[in-house]
């Protein structure tokens, strides 16, 4: 009896045991996987350059695309809906029109020219000064020039608020030119769905280099796996440090990324102040944010760990071992 | 343990390398396994070691069918055999250390138990002073007890060793021999293949002879030549 229980108490220890040292193996593998990349530099350095520069394009488009967004947001607010108000409205009634439409959630300013001011403005600017003094009233209405707020920006949201704006009983008439905004948007979206397709592919580059480095690395390894497998290691615990190595390319890819966009965008941010002081327009180039720095380098870590995954998977096991 | 019944072999291409082979090895037990070059000695052993399986028959080691055993259960059979070979199959970018710990980081085991049984285990094998060493730096010889010692480190209850004297003079492999007869005082079940005679005639162990992949002959060497055809 007293052996059965010292014989439970000493599985109880191993099974301890082994759960206290588990962790300090897997670190052991990470840290001897980096020390792999270590003794071989060159094709290191070239798989971690490539996958740098694989990620970086993807990444630089990115910011193309946050970027090109903040300046489409600021063409956006320029839109404005016109609003001819019927001849036989008062000043009042147009007073009040204009405080209706202020209490409207989808704007977010108004502004109001009356008809004696637009016909002053033709005259200046059509260069019918005289001929108009021949009319026996102004023929021109009164105008409300609205724009929308910046939540309600989007060419479908515009165009709503204008059908709402239209069914004012003061209006006669309403006009949005909103091509322009179609056009942008469908041209933002072409741009993201390239963007998209082409970070797709060069992530797909990236699993399949990481795969193909580790694959010769496993090939190199051919003996040392052998050898392995004879003494009773476990195809998890063979792959390990491969995976690892994987996990390595990916976390240096993903930092020569950053550090590329980062130079580039510091590259670029001075010519492309001079060129929007020259529009008077306050648009500063934005950077990676951290949680976008972030991410970047725990896709690459993922890409690097699905590369090295598939690898080992298809390899390892076919490695068996030989007596002779 | 370990026991055969009725086992067959035969290799793609038709090769037939073991026939009908039945003989059982108990526990604590030492056997030598003797025969020609190409009679089916180092076949026999992959198949206890499970780098082959057999065509048909049964294998049980340690109580265990290998038939019925799953891919991902070998490498935990493994462990309980010790195995040695002619060609060391040692690791070369490793130190002495490093390759008689390899089964023992493959349990794993904490550091400090692993220094423990490493350093006991290349006592055994008189290597302590080789402990930094690269196998490259080592003799044939030495080579041979890292091997060994790695086979040891974990106490298998079986050890298998495929021509341990082979490239070795007549003292050392006189010495290897002896280490294998301390094991097994320990109660380790051993079985040695070797085609060298002379090594084994004037001791007194079971013998398992095969010739063409048959066994033709299981029985004890008594200081004479064994029975059967077999002989160098």
């Amino acid at each position: 009896m007293s052996n059965l229980y010292s014989s439970k108490l000493k599985q109880r220890d191993n099974l301890l045991r082994r759960l206290l040292t588990f962790p300090m193996w897997h670190i052991q593998q990470a840290v001897g996987s980096l020390g792999d990349l270590w003794r071989t530099p060159f094709t290191s350095v070239m798989t971690i350059f490539v996958l740098g520069i694989s990620l970086a394009l993807p990444a630089t488009l990115h910011l193309f695309v946050k970027n090109a967004h903040q300046v489409s947001e600021q063409w956006d607010s320029a839109s404005q809906i016109t609003l001819f108000l019927k001849l036989s409205i008062n000043e009042k009634s147009t007073k009040n029109l204009i405080k209706r439409i202020k209490l409207y959630p989808e704007v977010d300013e108004v502004s109001y020219i009356s008809a004696k001011q637009a016909l002053k403005e033709f005259k200046i600017l059509s260069g019918f000064g005289q001929s108009l003094e021949y009319l026996d009233k102004n023929p021109l209405p009164a105008t409300v020039l609205v724009i929308p707020a910046q939540h309600s920006s989007h060419a479908d949201a515009v165009n709503a608020l204008l059908m709402k704006l239209k069914q004012e009983r003061e209006v006669e008439q309403g006009k949005l030119d909103i091509e322009w905004l179609t056009r942008l948007e469908a041209m933002a979206q072409l741009i993201k769905d390239i963007v998209l397709s082409v970070a797709l592919l060069l992530c797909l580059s990236v699993v399949l280099i990481v795969g193909n480095t580790i694959r010769l690395a496993i090939l190199n390894q051919k003996e040392a796996i052998a050898i392995m497998k004879l003494v009773g290691a476990t195809d998890s615990f063979i792959q390990r440090p491969f995976l690892y190595s994987g996990m390595w390319y990916g976390v240096f890819g993903g930092l020569l990324s950053w550090l590329a966009v980062s130079m580039l965008t510091h590259y670029l941010s001075g010519a492309i102040s001079h060129l929007t002081e020259l529009y008077q327009s306050n648009f500063q180039l934005e950077g990676l944010t951290f949680s976008e720095v972030f991410l970047l380098i725990a896709f690459a870590v993922l890409l690097g760990l699905i590369g090295s995954y598939i690898s080992v998977r298809k390899h390892i096991r076919t490695i068996e071992p030989n007596a002779d | 343990m370990i026991s055969f019944s009725h086992v067959n072999k035969t290799y793609p291409g038709g090769f037939l390398a073991l026939k009908q082979v039945n003989f059982t090895l108990e526990s604590g037990e030492m056997a030598f396994l003797t025969g020609h070059s190409g009679a089916g000695k180092s076949t026999l052993l992959k198949l206890i070691s499970m780098m082959e399986k057999p065509s048909s028959g049964s294998i049980l080691v340690n109580h265990t069918e290998l038939a019925k055993i799953q891919y991902k259960q070998i490498p935990y059979v493994r462990r309980g055999i010790g195995m040695i070979f002619q060609s060391h199959n040692l690791l070369k970018d490793r130190t002495v250390f490093d390759n008689v710990a390899l089964p023992l980081i493959i349990e794993g085991v904490s550091h400090k138990e692993i220094r423990k049984r490493v350093e006991a285990a290349l006592d055994k094998v008189h290597l302590s002073a080789k402990l930094k060493c690269f196998p490259y730096m080592l003799s044939g010889g030495e080579q041979q007890r890292v091997g060994i010692a790695r086979a040891i480190v974990n106490k298998p209850p079986i050890l298998l060793a495929d021509e341990p004297t082979g490239n070795l003079d007549p003292k050392l492999s006189q010495d290897i021999i002896r280490l294998f007869e301390e094991f097994n005082a320990s109660g380790v079940t051993v079985l040695i293949a070797t085609h060298d005679l002379g090594l084994i005639a004037r001791m007194k162990y079971r013998m398992l002879t095969l010739k063409d992949g048959a066994m033709i002959n299981d029985g004890l060497v008594d200081g004479l030549q064994p029975q059967g055809e077999f002989n160098e």
